[in-house]
């Protein structure tokens, strides 16, 4: 790990790491009860009074039977696909600078995939039934309809989450020994457990080495199998605007550069509040803003040709869609999406605006802005705008609904908190093996530098 | 036949697109819409027989009415020649049913006398079908629904009440066909005879432009409608085969 | 004196030269504790083998079938005609046994490292909080005196900064 002036050793890492999990200012207990309280206050009030209704509460109508609330999911799956991803991509490809952040952004990938499985909750009629989407044998000899494109959502965002857990889990298990020694009172019992008596004898690393590089192989086709799967629950109906074969690699460079944006916008916050300056550095933003630059470039390609497909298509449909989608009631929206994800990101073409940290935690801001934007977009301008004119019906979300995405925000920071103060936030092992080891002559880093 | 035979066979005939070809009845509905006098007659009718809610002034306004067969109204052309012309639009019932397969739980599908039901009881609420549905005809229960005493006292026993969360949509007044079958069985016959079994809707049109039976039969009054030079479907190019067939209405006046 | 020799070093290099010379001097397997995976391990230790590649194909081979056979038994079973497609419809169901493949793999990968990495650790094994932090310790059964002096010879002469004698545990 290349530091400013003081130079980091072993020992460092653990009491930097211990440090951020053991010690607490009043910030951190006021910051966590303000998410908290706004998490029941906005996302759990409105949702009982929902439950209580019905699905009245929200602003949809007949042609808009999704609203914000499957946009919020997709944001949310969204947001999931850079965390676990680039983190197996960049193990598979051995990339040095990945070791310092890549537990929090695993953590990121975790925890929206909860808040998204929790906007299901909310989105559905009648959440008290929403086991029978599960295929589980029952009483009543109901199975789920392996044909819906919803079903391979369930199973998608299971084994995601599963696999998201898992991947972040075997990874901290040396961490959770390393802090296990170092802790007391319900800390400690809690990382005997998590540990499982991890000693980190040569044959441990060994098998861990296998089993974590066996579930990033398998981590990156799921990842992409999932944004896609998302994508189907679109793609797959016939509605104009919807029905397209760019839908797939569309949602999936979304969700990658919406994931990216929020890597961005977390590390910030760990770097500054944390106090891990040494670990995340000007290095990384450097890294993620060129990925951030790539990943619009490739967005607004793709944007550019759902424009062409429509307009090529020259059914009348697809056109009134499309002149819906740039001039119509939801227009403004659209232009501030364009602004935010495609203008906007070309700044990064600077290395000077990519290592300065503000600008780039607005920067990663405004494009979760814009991405959040796009998702609402894919379904109000299209599902206002169908085939019978006599239908078409324009969509307002609701109070309950603005307040439910302010509250799964709040719930996500909460969940993030409490992450930090129980999960090593920074891989100790990975950060090890990246400096010198004690006492080594120079060229030691080079020796033990191979997987 | 040895085992090989018997799962060849049965896979053969599990891969057949179109399972549904060898169902009891192909119940069908013409609308012609020249004898449509778009009076609406249908609508109150479909709402008393189906206990259809009543959602208020307030939520139709919003957007949320339900009506299981509505009368479509477009304006063609500017004030002093303006023409209005109407279409009832109802569930499709189509064979290849984009709502069905987006359905997670099965709550629809397609049954033995090809119709496409809904199940009230097993909808979990994700409005996905209502999303697929190009003609928008299912309706979302978004509140709970009450009838205010004594309405409460003309519900129509043979039909559930739904709950708030759960889609519904028109059914052909699959209580109806129920009860004509069951005739049908205590009688000894096989099928339903023609015009024995009608929708509430179809019984109500004052100028007959609704007419229901089933397709399979070649005799039957819908039949004989389908084969009208005027019969159309609507949006016949997303290739969902409805099982409600238009006749065009002739306008003289027209170029 | 039954227990177990461990040696602290300050740098992997002598760690793992200390390793190999206590396995050239006849000793069972010795063992390697570090704060992070050293590599070379199996050059002076004899090459390892694990499990885990044949639980996560196994895994992944019963979670095809298994996807498969879910959706196409369900199916089968409980016929339900949708949207005018055959009972047994390819695209669909592929991507279930894709998912169902994936999840199984990764729950077989997750048990083959368990199993073959002996965790979770049931039994009190050779230790040492040190090594957790920025010393590697080299770790050797001794079943005797004259083995455990032999052994601490050998860690000494290595450059060992502490020797020390651990009675419990199995390793």
């Amino acid at each position: 790990m290349q530091t400013d002036g003081h130079k980091l050793g072993f020992a460092d890492v653990n009491n930097d790491v211990v440090r951020s999990l053991v010690v607490t200012g009043r910030n951190y207990y006021i910051t966590l009860g303000t998410a908290i309280f706004v998490m029941l206050a906005c996302f759990f009030f409105p949702w009982f009074y929902q439950l209580f209704y019905g699905i009245g509460a929200a602003g949809m109508n007949q042609p808009t039977v999704w609203g914000t609330y499957l946009a919020s999911f997709i944001f949310w799956i969204g947001l999931s696909h850079s965390g676990t991803l680039l983190s197996c991509v960049l193990h598979i490809t051995n990339s040095e600078w990945r070791k310092a952040m890549y537990r929090s952004a695993e953590a990121m990938t975790l925890f929206s995939l909860m808040v998204a499985a929790m906007m299901v909750m909310v989105h559905v009629g009648r959440p008290w039934f929403i086991h029978w989407a599960a295929p589980y044998p029952n009483q009543m000899e109901m199975w789920p309809n392996f044909r819906s494109p919803l079903l391979f959502d369930v199973m998608a965002i299971t084994t995601y989450l599963t696999g998201s857990l898992i991947f972040i889990y075997m990874g901290s298990i040396p961490d959770f020994a390393a802090v296990r020694d170092r802790t007391t009172g319900w800390r400690h019992h809690l990382y005997v457990l998590l540990s499982l008596g991890w000693r980190g004898s040569d044959t441990e690393w060994h098998r861990l080495g296998w089993a974590y590089t066996f579930l990033a192989v398998l981590i990156i086709p799921l990842a992409v199998s999932v944004h896609s799967i998302v994508s189907w629950d679109f793609a797959m109906s016939i509605v104009p605007g919807l029905h397209q074969t760019i839908f797939a690699p569309y949602f999936v460079v979304g969700a990658i550069y919406s994931g990216t944006a929020g890597i961005v916008t977390v590390m910030y916050f760990l770097r500054k509040y944390m106090k891990f300056e040494q670990y995340i550095t000007t290095l990384h933003f450097d890294n993620l803003g060129r990925l951030l630059l790539v990943l619009s470039l490739l967005w607004s390609y793709i944007n550019i040709l759902e424009l062409f497909t429509g307009w090529y298509s020259g059914t009348s449909t697809e056109y009134e869609q499309l002149k819906y989608k740039l001039t119509g009631y939801y227009a403004p929206l659209y232009w501030e999406m364009i602004l935010f994800c495609a203008i906007a990101p070309l700044l990064l073409i600077s290395k000077r605006f990519r290592t300065s940290f503000v600008p780039m935690l607005i920067l990663s801001i405004a494009i979760n802005i814009g991405m959040y934007t796009e998702r609402f977009l894919i379904i109000s301008t299209t599902l206002s705008r169908q085939y019978l004119p006599e239908s078409w019906r324009l969509y307002v979300p609701s109070l309950v609904e603005l307040s439910i995405i302010v509250g799964s925000v709040a719930m996500f920071v909460t969940l993030f908190l409490l992450f930090v103060k129980i999960f090593p936030s920074v891989s100790i092992y990975e950060v090890k093996e990246t400096m010198p080891t004690p006492k080594a002559e120079k060229g030691d880093l080079e020796w033990q530098a191979t997987p | 036949m040895n085992f090989i035979e018997r799962f060849a066979a049965s896979w053969r005939e599990y891969r057949k697109p179109g399972y549904y070809d060898r169902f009891d009845y192909a119940w069908t509905m013409t609308i012609d819409l020249d004898r449509c006098t778009g009076c609406s007659a249908c609508v109150t009718a479909c709402q008393a027989e189906n206990n259809v809610p009543i959602v208020g002034e307030e939520e139709i306004a919003k957007g949320r009415k339900i009506q299981w067969i509505r009368i479509e109204r477009y304006w063609e052309g500017e004030f002093p020649d303006a023409k209005l012309k109407f279409i009832p639009m109802l569930c499709q019932h189509c064979d290849a049913a984009p709502c069905e397969t987006v359905c997670p739980v099965s709550a629809t599908y397609h049954n033995q006398d090809g119709l496409n039901v809904q199940v009230y009881n097993r909808c979990i609420g994700t409005r996905s079908c209502a999303v697929y549905c190009p003609y928008e005809v299912r309706y979302f229960n978004y509140y709970d629904h009450h009838w205010d005493p004594p309405l409460e006292q003309q519900l129509n026993p043979d039909v559930s009440v739904r709950e708030k969360g759960v889609m519904e949509k028109c059914t052909f007044c699959i209580q109806r066909i129920r009860q004509a079958k069951d005739q049908a069985k205590d009688d000894g016959r096989r099928r339903v005879k023609d015009g024995e079994v009608q929708p509430a809707c179809v019984q109500t049109c004052p100028s007959e432009a609704l007419v229901f039976g089933d397709r399979q039969d070649p005799d039957s009054k819908v039949s004989k409608q389908m084969n009208d030079p005027r019969a159309y479907r609507v949006l016949e190019d997303l290739n969902t085969s409805p099982s409600v067939v238009y006749l065009k209405k002739v306008d003289a006046d027209a170029d | 004196m039954a227990g177990n020799a461990l040696g602290l070093f300050g740098d992997p290099a002598s760690a793992l030269a200390a390793a190999g010379k206590l396995k050239g001097a006849g000793f069972e397997r010795p063992e390697l504790i570090s704060p992070i995976p050293i590599h070379g391990v199996e050059e002076v230790l004899g090459p390892k083998k694990s499990v885990i590649k044949r639980f996560t194909f196994f895994g992944g081979l019963f979670g095809a079938l298994g996807g498969f056979g879910l959706a196409a038994g369900t199916a089968v079973l409980y016929l339900h005609p949708t949207g005018g497609r055959p009972i047994i419809t390819f695209p669909p169901f592929l991507i279930i046994t894709y998912e169902m493949t994936i999840l199984c793999g990764i729950l077989a990968t997750v048990l083959g490292f368990l199993i073959s990495a002996r965790l979770p650790a049931i039994s009190e094994r050779v230790y040492e909080p040190l090594a957790a932090v920025d010393k590697f310790a080299v770790t050797v059964p001794c079943n005797s005196d004259e083995h455990y002096t032999r052994a601490e010879a050998i860690l000494r002469e290595a450059g060992a900064e502490e020797i020390k004698h651990i009675d419990e545990g199995e390793s």
